[in-house]
């Protein structure tokens, strides 16, 4: 074995030196060659990923044609939406449609149990907040919506309608309103005359608390305004108008 | 420095040791700043080399231009952060440890000649100076590991003191094999054999794996990855250094970032040419564009060996303590001795290609 043994230690040691230069070499050649690619990450802040449309980011209400029927809020699994409204009729006074953020997991399960296609999960994910209390976000007044948020709800749209969704829009304008808003207005028109929406949950004496307060936010408000026509922040158009309607009624109730 | 010397004799009408103490204080000013400056340069530049060897960005924001003032940023907030010293730490050698690391290597700067007349001092034992002043660090880092009374650090110290002390031989045995050519410690010597007869590389076989022998001690020696076990993050939280903190800290990376320009300058120095150029003969220039010239040329080939050294640490992984001490004893030391033997033998036969 003497002999065998020391060949094949010498071998061992030159294959040894042999095999540290050539991996070496070839590790190096690895190195340098990733070093003349482009770098595959994106200057966070200035420049961002595209999200896919299916992302599941904050959601976005479309306001004028949810019938607060609740259905979101029981299909949720951790219990995060938390929806109040007084109802005048077909008219709704909205007082809160918010969703804790604290909770929500994201998985999209307040979005198919609606019927009016109201609800929708929008690309935003930037939420970081500087307390927890404002991870409660008030759908009422978020507007983040987006080009491409705008491109979602009308495809859901076409597709509970059975026509081809709409084609992707090119550039995009940010937060601008795609050329297509106008048919699920329309839809919504007709299809909110349902009647006997479903009744709040909530009895007289909030109903009637409330109504005090909007009240004597309205009577504050005419005041600084010098009229009727003191729209809510998110709310516009004839929504706003009907509002001021029904609050003008109320207020003339009470005195 | 005689030079020096005699300008500030000319300028402010000094003369003995009080010019001598002025001409120094000037040296040891501009040669801190340089070490500074080149170190800010060389954590910049080390960070988006690692950057663009795994298609990363690196450092963009601070500055404007890819991120130039990362460093200087970086920098500052170690200089305002809070000196934490342990409580059961032995006090006095925790605080002079950086300082005695930073000594080693600062002082082998004083050799290095940068330009024909940049040079501090040109000493005839010039190389064995630099190898023997920095081996000072290694005590350094056993004060600071010993000092900090932590695992990790004593740890880290003692890796070192082995790492460093075997690898100390067979870089000061494979520079032996420039000396036997030249016949000379004085790393002057070295630039006018080189300007007149060419790369020490090309003088014979044995000098490339000379050099490879050298920059791989070198690499151990400034604990640069794969050789980085006395830090070993992985292991040993930070090595030596885990219990150091703001300006202390700082230091650390500066020597080890100084040492990095130590090795690859006398690398440049001994096997590539020093401050001359094969073909070119900047010598016969007037003597600032000669300072400048040779200066440049001395930085661009020691960048390159920084940079070598970069590409070899985001290359290799770091290897293991008994690997470490089988490579520095089984493979670069019997080599390094073969090349000393050959190198005598050439040059007893006069079969040199050059010269």
């Amino acid at each position: 074995m003497g002999v065998p043994g020391l060949m094949g230690g010498i071998r061992e040691y030159f294959g040894n030196i042999a095999s540290a230069l050539t991996t070496t070499a070839k590790g190096m050649k690895v190195t340098v060659s990733h070093m003349r690619r482009d770098a595959i990450t994106v200057q966070y802040p200035h420049e961002r990923l595209p999200t896919p449309p299916s992302y599941r980011g904050v959601h976005i209400l479309e306001q004028e044609k949810c019938i607060d029927c609740q259905l979101c809020a029981k299909a949720c699994p951790v219990d995060c939406i938390e929806i109040e409204s007084v109802h005048h009729g077909r008219v709704l006074e909205w007082q809160k449609f918010s969703i804790d953020y604290k909770k929500c997991i994201f998985c999209e399960f307040c979005i198919p149990p609606c019927p009016k296609d109201c609800i929708h999960m929008t690309s935003e994910y930037e939420m970081a907040t500087e307390s927890a209390d404002d991870m409660v976000e008030d759908l009422l007044t978020w507007t983040g919506l987006r080009a491409q948020d705008q491109r979602t709800i009308e495809t859901s749209a076409a597709k509970k309608e059975g026509r081809d969704p709409p084609p992707m829009p090119e550039g995009g304008q940010p937060g601008g309103p795609a050329p297509g808003t106008a048919a699920p207005d329309g839809v919504n028109a007709t299809s909110t005359a349902v009647p006997g929406g479903p009744a709040a949950p909530g009895g007289e004496p909030r109903r009637e608390k409330e109504a005090k307060e909007k009240a004597a936010k309205e009577a504050a408000a005419s005041a600084a305004a010098g009229g009727g026509d003191a729209a809510p922040a998110g709310g516009d158009g004839g929504m706003a108008d009907k509002m001021a309607a029904i609050r003008a009624k109320i207020a003339k109730g009470k005195s | 420095m005689e030079v020096l010397m005699a300008q500030i004799e000319a300028l402010l009408g000094t003369s003995g040791a009080l010019t001598l103490t002025i001409a120094y204080s000037v040296c040891i000013g501009s040669l801190l700043g340089f070490i500074t400056v080149y170190a800010m340069f060389a954590i910049w530049m080390e960070r988006k080399v690692a950057a663009h060897m795994q298609q990363r960005y690196g450092p963009m924001e601070v500055g404007g231009w890819h991120g130039w003032a990362q460093s200087i940023a970086d920098a500052l907030k170690l200089l305002f952060k809070e000196d934490l010293i342990p409580r059961d730490s032995n006090k006095f050698m925790f605080w002079i440890a950086p300082a005695v690391v930073f000594c080693g290597v600062f002082a082998g700067f004083i050799a290095i000649p940068f330009a024909i007349g940049v040079q501090i001092v040109d000493l005839d034992l010039g190389l064995f100076f630099i190898i023997a002043i920095a081996s000072i660090e290694v005590v350094g880092v056993i004060m600071a590991g010993w000092a900090s009374n932590s695992k990790y650090s004593l740890f880290g110290a003692i890796r070192e003191a082995a790492q460093v002390v075997s690898y100390e031989v067979p870089a000061a045995i494979a520079l032996l094999v420039p000396i036997l050519v030249v016949g000379s410690f004085r790393l002057g010597d070295f630039n006018a054999w080189q300007e007149a007869n060419g790369w020490l590389i090309f003088q014979s076989p044995f000098m490339p794996i000379a050099a490879l022998i050298f920059f791989i001690a070198s690499l151990a020696g400034a604990k640069r990855a794969p050789f980085d076990l006395p830090e070993a993050e992985s292991e040993l939280v930070s090595g030596f250094h885990t219990e150091y903190s703001g300006m202390r800290f700082s230091f650390f990376f500066l020597e080890e970032y100084a040492s990095m320009f130590v090795s690859s300058a006398l690398m440049a120095t001994l096997f590539f040419g020093g401050f001359t150029l094969p073909f070119v003969d900047i010598s016969s220039a007037p003597a600032p564009i000669a300072m400048g010239l040779g200066m440049l040329i001395l930085l661009v080939k020691t960048f390159f060996f920084i940079f070598c050294q970069m590409w070899l640490r985001w290359t290799l992984p770091r290897l293991r303590v008994d690997q470490v001490m089988a490579m520095g004893y089984k493979y670069l030391l019997p080599w390094g001795f073969l090349c000393v033997v050959g190198a005598a033998w050439f040059e007893a036969k006069g079969w040199g290609f050059l010269a």
